[in-house]
C-alpha cells in the first residue's frame, strides 16, 4: 500500500482523534448553556483570537513570514464595518465578507512592495506598517474615521431575523466561523499550496529552484491572512459596537505573534489552544490584580522554555512515513 | 460585664448588616496604569470614610475590583465579570472608548453606573437611564470661560486662538458655540478667531494681530509650550496682561510656562482647570476630609481631577441611597436624573442632569502669582495682578 495513502488513513481516521474531536465540539457546543455569561464572553474572545492566530498562523506558521503588524488588518477590517456601517447604513452581517475583502486587498497592496524581505527586515517592515496605520485611523483622513474618538453607533449583525446581541450569541457566531475557517484551513494544508508553503517556510532557494512561485504564494499567504483578521474585525466592531484605535496596538500584534508560537508553527489546534492560552490567563490572573500581566508574561515565557517547539507542535508528514515504513 | 455585653451587641449588629457590594472598573494595567491606581486609591479612601459613617443604611460597603487593561475589550470583561459578582452599582471608568461598550452591558443590566473620567460628549445622549457621569465633558471647559470668566472680568472684546489641533480646535468651537446667544444679543464682540502653527519659534505676527485686534480677554486653548513662547513674545512686543486678560486652557500648567517663558511673562496669566485636589481643600470640608485620610495612608495627594471624581461618585452612590432609603438601582438613578443636589462631595455639590451629564461642572480659574506659584483665583488677591 502506498505509505502517504496509508498516513492519510491512519490520521484521518483514528478513533482516539475522532473522539477528541467529538468530546471538544460537544464542550464547546454545550458550553454557553451551562457556562456563566462572564465566561461565555471569555469564550467568544478565545473564539476572536483564534480567529486572528488562525489568520497569522497562514503567514507565519505555514510560510514563516515574520509579520508583526497584523493588527492592522484586523483594524482595517473593523474600521471598514464601522465606517460603511454607521456612516453608510449598510447591515454589519453583511460586510463580513466586505470585510474580509477589504483587509484582503490593503494587505495586497501593502505587502506587495515588502514581499521580499526576509527574515528580521519583514519583521521591522510589519511592525512599522502596525504603527502607521494605527497612526492614519488616529489622524483622521477624510473625517472617515473619527479620529482617537473612533466610530460609534455600529449596528447590531442581525442574522436570519434574529438579532445578535447576547453573549451567547457572539460566542456561536465566532466559533462557527472558527470551524469553518480551521476545516478550510485544514484542506489548504494538504494541498499544493500548503505544500509549497511549507516548503518556502524550510528552504526559500530550493523551492524558487524547484519551480514554486515564491512571490506569489507568499502574497497568498498575506492575503488570506489579512482577509481572517477583516472577518476578526468585522466581529469585533459588530460586537463592541464601536472602533477606536486604542484596540489594535502593537500589543495585540505581539499577542498573536505569541498565539502561533505558543500553540506551535502551523498547527491549527496549537494555534486555537495558543487563543485560549492568552486570553485565559489574564482572566485567571484577576486576583493578583495590577501584577497580572507580570505573571502572564512569566507564564509565557515559562510555557516557551518548556515547550520551544509549542503546545501542541504540528506532526510532520514525513514522521508517519517513516513509522509507515519501519 | 455591661461592656462586653454592649460589644457582642454591636458585634452581632455589625455581622448582622450584610456589606453592600459597590463596583469599581479601572485601568489597573495598560498605558493609563496610573490613572486607574490613584483612582482606586481614591475610591478606597471614599469607602473607608462611608463606612466610618456607619456605611449606607447600615450596611458596609465592600467594593469589588475588576481591571479593565484601559481596552475596550477589557472593559467589557471586566463589566461582565462585576455583573456576574451580583454587583449593582458600578464606579467606572477611566477613557471614553473603554466606558462605551462597557456602559452598555450595566444598562442591559439594569446596573447604576457612575463614570468618572469619560469626557466624550455623546456619552450621555444615549437615551440611557443607568448611566451618570461625576466628572465633566469636552465642552465643560469652553462653557466654564464663556459663563464664568467673561462676566468675572465684565470682557466685551473677546479674541480666541487655537492651534489646529484636535482638542484645542473642539474648545475654541466649543467657546463659539455658548457664546452664540451672547454675540446674537451684541453682548460681547469676537474681534479675534485664528489659528497659530505649533512647533514654530516666531509668533510675533500672530500677536500683532492679536493686539491690533485690541481684546478685553485672550483665550488660548492650546498647549504650554506654544502659550509659554506666545506670553514671552507678547511681553516683550508690550502687551499688558493687565489690559488683556491671558487665559489659557488646561493644557497650559502654570509652573511648565513659567520654565519656558520666564517669570515676569507670566504673572498674571490665568488658565482655565478641572479641580485639583490641592485646591479644593480650601473649599468644600469633605475635600479636606478626603485628603488628609488619603494623605495618612498613601502620602502625598496625586494631582488627577479624575480619580477625585472616581471618590465622588462613592459619595454621589452614598447621599442617594440615603436619600432614597432605597438599594434599587433603578429608584436610586430616577432620584439622581431628578436633578436635585443629593450632596456636597468633594468636587462639590454634587447634581445632575436628565442625561446624567454632572451639572454645574467645577472648573477653576487658576492664575500665576508673583512667586510663579500656582494660586486659585481671587478677586481680592489677585485683582491688581490683572488690573481689576
Amino acid at each position: 500500500m502506498n505509505p502517504l495513502k496509508k498516513w492519510r488513513e491512519l490520521r484521518t481516521w483514528a478513533p482516539l482523534r475522532l473522539a477528541f474531536l467529538a468530546l471538544f465540539l460537544a464542550f464547546l457546543v454545550s458550553f454557553p448553556f451551562w457556562g456563566s455569561r462572564y465566561w461565555v464572553d471569555v469564550g467568544f474572545y478565545v473564539g476572536l483570537y483564534a480567529l486572528l492566530g488562525l489568520g497569522l498562523n497562514v503567514i507565519l506558521g505555514e510560510v514563516g513570514l515574520f509579520n508583526l503588524g497584523h493588527a492592522a488588518f484586523w483594524a482595517i477590517g473593523a474600521y471598514a464595518t464601522a465606517i460603511l456601517n454607521a456612516r453608510f447604513g449598510l447591515p454589519t452581517l453583511a460586510l463580513l465578507p466586505v470585510s474580509a475583502l477589504v483587509a484582503a486587498g490593503c494587505a495586497w497592496i501593502i505587502s506587495s512592495p515588502i514581499i521580499h524581505l526576509r527574515g528580521d527586515y519583514l519583521c521591522i517592515v510589519t511592525i512599522a506598517l502596525g504603527e502607521i496605520v494605527r497612526l492614519v485611523l488616529i489622524n483622521n483622513p477624510g473625517g472617515l474615521t473619527g479620529g482617537p474618538n473612533g466610530v460609534v453607533g455600529i449596528d447590531r449583525p442581525v442574522f436570519l431575523g434574529h438579532v445578535i446581541r447576547t453573549p451567547m450569541d457572539f460566542y456561536f457566531l465566532v466559533w462557527a466561523l472558527v470551524a469553518l475557517c480551521a476545516f478550510g484551513l485544514r484542506q489548504l494544508q494538504r494541498s499544493r499550496i500548503g505544500r509549497a508553503w511549507n516548503y518556502i517556510r524550510e528552504d526559500e532557494i530550493a523551492a524558487e529552484a524547484m519551480g514554486v512561485d515564491v512571490r506569489a504564494l507568499k502574497l497568498l499567504a498575506f492575503v488570506l491572512g489579512a482577509a481572517l483578521a477583516g472577518i476578526a474585525g468585522n466581529i469585533f466592531a459588530a460586537k463592541m459596537r464601536m472602533v477606536s484605535p486604542d484596540s489594535f496596538t502593537f500589543l495585540e500584534s505581539c499577542l498573536m505573534f505569541c498565539i502561533v508560537l505558543l500553540g506551535g508553527m502551523g498547527s491549527i489546534p496549537g494555534t486555537i489552544l495558543g487563543a485560549a492560552l492568552v486570553v485565559l490567563f489574564p482572566e485567571i490572573l484577576r486576583p493578583v490584580a495590577q501584577y497580572r500581566l507580570l505573571f502572564f508574561g512569566l507564564a509565557l515565557a515559562a510555557t516557551m522554555y518548556f515547550r520551544p517547539g509549542g503546545l501542541w507542535p504540528r506532526r510532520r508528514a514525513v514522521e508517519f512515513l517513516r513509522e509507515a515504513k519501519s | 460585664m455591661r461592656f462586653v455585653v454592649l460589644g457582642l451587641v454591636l458585634l452581632a449588629l455589625s455581622a448582622g448588616a450584610q456589606p453592600i457590594l459597590i463596583g469599581f472598573q479601572g485601568p489597573l494595567t495598560g498605558p493609563w496604569a496610573v490613572e486607574g491606581d490613584w483612582a482606586l486609591k481614591s475610591v478606597q479612601i471614599a469607602v473607608e470614610l462611608v463606612n466610618a459613617r456607619g456605611g449606607i443604611l447600615g450596611r458596609p460597603i465592600q467594593l469589588v475590583v475588576e481591571d479593565d487593561n484601559g481596552t475596550p475589550k477589557g472593559g467589557t470583561l471586566a463589566a461582565q465579570k462585576l455583573i456576574a459578582a451580583g454587583v449593582k452599582f458600578v464606579v467606572g471608568t477611566y477613557g471614553s472608548m473603554v466606558c462605551m461598550p462597557s456602559s452598555e452591558l450595566y444598562e442591559e443590566e439594569g446596573v447604576l453606573h457612575i463614570n468618572y473620567g469619560c469626557t466624550r460628549v455623546d456619552l450621555s445622549a444615549r437615551g440611557f437611564k443607568y448611566y451618570f457621569r461625576t466628572s465633566g465633558r469636552d465642552d465643560s471647559q469652553a462653557r466654564f470661560f464663556v459663563e464664568y470668566v467673561i462676566p468675572l472680568f465684565g470682557a466685551k472684546r473677546i479674541a480666541v486662538m487655537h492651534d489646529n489641533t484636535a482638542y484645542a480646535l473642539g474648545v475654541a468651537e466649543d467657546v463659539l458655540r455658548f457664546m452664540k446667544p451672547l454675540l446674537d444679543e451684541g453682548k460681547v464682540e469676537l474681534v479675534y478667531y485664528d489659528a497659530i502653527m505649533p512647533g514654530e519659534r516666531d509668533y510675533t505676527p500672530a500677536l500683532t494681530a492679536l493686539r491690533d485686534a485690541n481684546p478685553d480677554i485672550w483665550y488660548y486653548t492650546g498647549y504650554y509650550p506654544e502659550w509659554a513662547l506666545l506670553l514671552r513674545q507678547g511681553k516683550d512686543l508690550g502687551l499688558d496682561w493687565k489690559k488683556i486678560k491671558a487665559v489659557g486652557s488646561n493644557a497650559c500648567p502654570i509652573s511648565e510656562t513659567v520654565k519656558i517663558a520666564g517669570l515676569d511673562a507670566v504673572v498674571g496669566a490665568m488658565i482655565t482647570q478641572e479641580p485639583l485636589p490641592a485646591f479644593l481643600v480650601e473649599k468644600y470640608p469633605l475635600a479636606k476630609e478626603f485628603v488628609t485620610a488619603y494623605e495618612a495612608k498613601y502620602g502625598p495627594i496625586h494631582d488627577s481631577p479624575w480619580a477625585t471624581y472616581a471618590a465622588d461618585a462613592i459619595f454621589t452612590l452614598y447621599f442617594a441611597i440615603e436619600a432614597t432609603q432605597s438599594f434599587d438601582p433603578a429608584v436610586v438613578a430616577d432620584y439622581l436624573r431628578s436633578g436635585v443636589v443629593v450632596g456636597e462631595g468633594i468636587t462639590g455639590p454634587l447634581s445632575f442632569s436628565p442625561e446624567g451629564d454632572r451639572l454645574g461642572v467645577p472648573y477653576m480659574l487658576l492664575i500665576c502669582n508673583e512667586a510663579g506659584e500656582t494660586e486659585l483665583f481671587d478677586p481680592a488677591v489677585h485683582g491688581r495682578l490683572v488690573g481689576m
